[in-house]
């Protein structure tokens, strides 16, 4: 079993860099950071930089969460092989790109790349922002998954990530005090399903909802509030086939907090009821009622 | 000077009473405190009414605030004679309709039809609204002003309001430590602009916004946040073309001395520090 101390970043293949990386800097409001032939990042925060958008060969979909020391990479793969993952460590090529010491890799059970780092790089520069669009910062992920189970064995299992809720067959997993940081959404097929920025508080968000209306942004959900975390929420289209969200308060948990089950789909999801637009929220309701129609899990009707 | 206490109900006078109901209850969330022949009476909080709907004309519509005693009342009355205006005092009969001890009935300079009220009863019971839209209470009125400069002197010289903060010539006026119990807005014509009734949340501010988007209700502003108050608010259109408005968050005034009214734009920015952009005539240029 490892620690993970942080979320990282996302990595995204990207078809047309120039367009991912004008949304990331005008819709999201991101601080460019590198930009040449075949890589755009963007920080947010302390970090040097959260998304980066590649194009080429190598061009890959990942998750980076960090780990303290390189022993725990070996830990780490040791526990991914013993589950039948392929995993392995990052070429020093891997590493220079995504600058930090040292890495590891695998695929989950869905088909998900899961990046470990060790000692990335932190920005010594505060984050100045191309748009006041109030980014506190990388807040959680969430990723689909073909097998929750079977996914939820890595994260729990090697990684020490504990379920703070169930919403449906959902899981939100902390790695810290922040009710989730990665989100498992039962999925047709992998990759990430959103990627969601902090944003100061719910003045902002409204803000944002507006500004994206104006900017002719697609929003498919919310704005929200998502009952088992507490966050207000406002998802929205982004380039790459990944959602966007902005997320604002939400609560924090302890080690005490015992993990509920809040229902699934759109009303598991939102308690002021906003329109739901993303496939696999609304298809995991229709799960329910396939268990239900079952008798599979009537625990699942209340 | 009159001291208005607070602002205590609305009249508002419709031609299709079943309707006014069926939307008062089922849409805006107040629930029945009883129904009298051709009159309906709403409550949303402690008190035995904030509402009444009656049959009769949709314009006509009377606002009506708390004095504190009968010698007031009176005072108030020969106040506002000396002055010019209008003045009766209500029958007993109509005091009872309107479930107050007495009360006297005049018309602001533009001509909007005001009750000043002694003892409104309070209710037995606590509030419980037909649907849980989070309303704490009827809390102000927009009313129509055909001179903004002469209706702000008469509610601040006359009555006991302060100017809270302008947007353009629109005052927002307080009568207690809320930051506006009466707000006027510049137009045409006399009566209620808007009624306000304050939720708990602003989480109840949006579930009643996609509430009542989803059930065709007109939205006529928001959701938003006014720079003014800093309430998160909703606008939406009622019968006869009446604007409701839910709003969470008003900011409170507990020191007179220090405070000094804003002047914020009459734009769309002046309404709302959100973005949100004001369908309502009144608002607009």
């Amino acid at each position: 079993m490892v620690d993970l101390e942080q979320l990282r970043y996302v990595r995204l293949i990207a078809d047309n860099l120039g367009s991912a990386a004008d949304f990331a800097q005008r819709v999201l409001g991101l601080e460019p950071i590198d930009r040449d032939q075949e890589l755009a990042t963007f920080r947010s925060d302390f970090r040097d930089y959260t998304l980066a958008f590649v194009t080429g060969d190598r061009a890959v979909q990942s998750v980076g969460l960090e780990v303290r020391y390189p022993r725990d990479l070996e830990i780490a793969l040791e526990g991914l092989r013993g589950l039948g993952l392929s995993a392995g460590r990052g070429s020093a090529e891997d590493c220079t790109s995504r600058k930090v010491k040292d890495m590891a890799w695998c695929i989950d059970f869905s088909g998900n790349r899961i990046e470990l780092v060790v000692r990335p790089l932190n920005s010594g520069w505060r984050y100045f922002p191309s748009r006041d669009a109030g980014v506190r910062g990388l807040a959680d992920v969430i990723m689909r998954s073909v097998d929750i189970e079977k996914d939820l064995s890595i994260w729990t299992g090697v990684f020490g990530a504990h379920v703070s809720d169930w919403a449906g067959d959902a899981a939100y997993l902390r790695i810290d005090d922040a009710h989730h940081r990665i989100v498992l959404f039962p999925a047709r097929r992998p990759g990430v399903l959103a990627i969601e920025y902090a944003v100061d508080d719910v003045n902002l968000l409204m803000r944002n909802w507006y500004a994206l209306r104006d900017l002719q942004v697609s929003v498919v959900h919310g704005p929200g509030r998502r009952p088992a975390s507490g966050q207000l929420f406002l998802t929205f289209a982004g380039p790459c086939g990944v959602l966007f969200s902005f997320v604002a308060e939400g609560a924090s948990v302890g080690e005490r907090h015992r993990p509920r089950q809040f229902p699934a789909g759109p009303d598991g999801l939102c308690n002021w009821g906003s329109e739901c637009k993303i496939g696999e929220f609304i298809d995991a309701t229709r799960g329910v009622e396939r268990l239900i129609g079952r008798g599979a899990n009537r625990s699942l009707m209340t | 000077m009159i001291n208005l206490q607070n602002v205590s109900y609305v009249r508002l006078g419709t031609a299709d009473l079943d309707g006014a109901t069926r939307f008062a209850t089922n849409y805006l969330g107040l629930e029945i405190s009883h129904l009298a022949r051709n009159s309906v009476y709403l409550k949303s909080d402690q008190r035995e009414h904030t509402l009444c709907y009656f049959a009769g004309s949709p314009a006509d519509q009377a606002a009506a605030f708390e004095v504190s005693d009968l010698a007031e009342l009176e005072a108030a009355a020969s106040e506002l004679d000396r002055l010019g205006h209008d003045v009766r005092f209500g029958s007993a009969e109509e005091a009872e309709l309107r479930h107050v001890r007495r009360f006297i009935a005049f018309q602001d300079p533009t001509g909007n039809k005001i009750e000043l009220v002694w003892r409104p009863a309070i209710g037995n019971r606590r509030y419980h609204g037909e649907r849980d839209a989070g309303i704490t209470g009827f809390s102000h009125i927009g009313l129509c002003t055909t001179d903004a400069a002469r209706d702000e002197t008469f509610w601040t010289k006359v009555c006991n309001a302060r100017v809270s903060d302008r947007i353009g010539d629109a005052a927002l006026l307080r009568i207690d430590e809320v930051h506006h119990s009466i707000a006027l807005f510049p137009t045409d014509r006399a009566g209620i602009q808007h009624i306000n009734h304050q939720v708990a949340t602003g989480d109840d501010v949006m579930r009643s916004f996609y509430f009542l988007s989803e059930r065709q209700v007109p939205m006529v502003f928001g959701p938003g946040r006014h720079p003014t108050s800093s309430a998160r608010f909703l606008y939406f259109e009622g019968p006869d073309g009446m604007v409701f408005e839910y709003s969470s968050g008003v900011r409170e005034i507990a020191d007179e001395l220090l405070y000094r009214e804003r002047q914020l734009p009459f734009d769309a920015k002046g309404f709302c520090e959100w973005g949100a952009k004001p369908q309502i005539k009144e608002f607009r240029n």
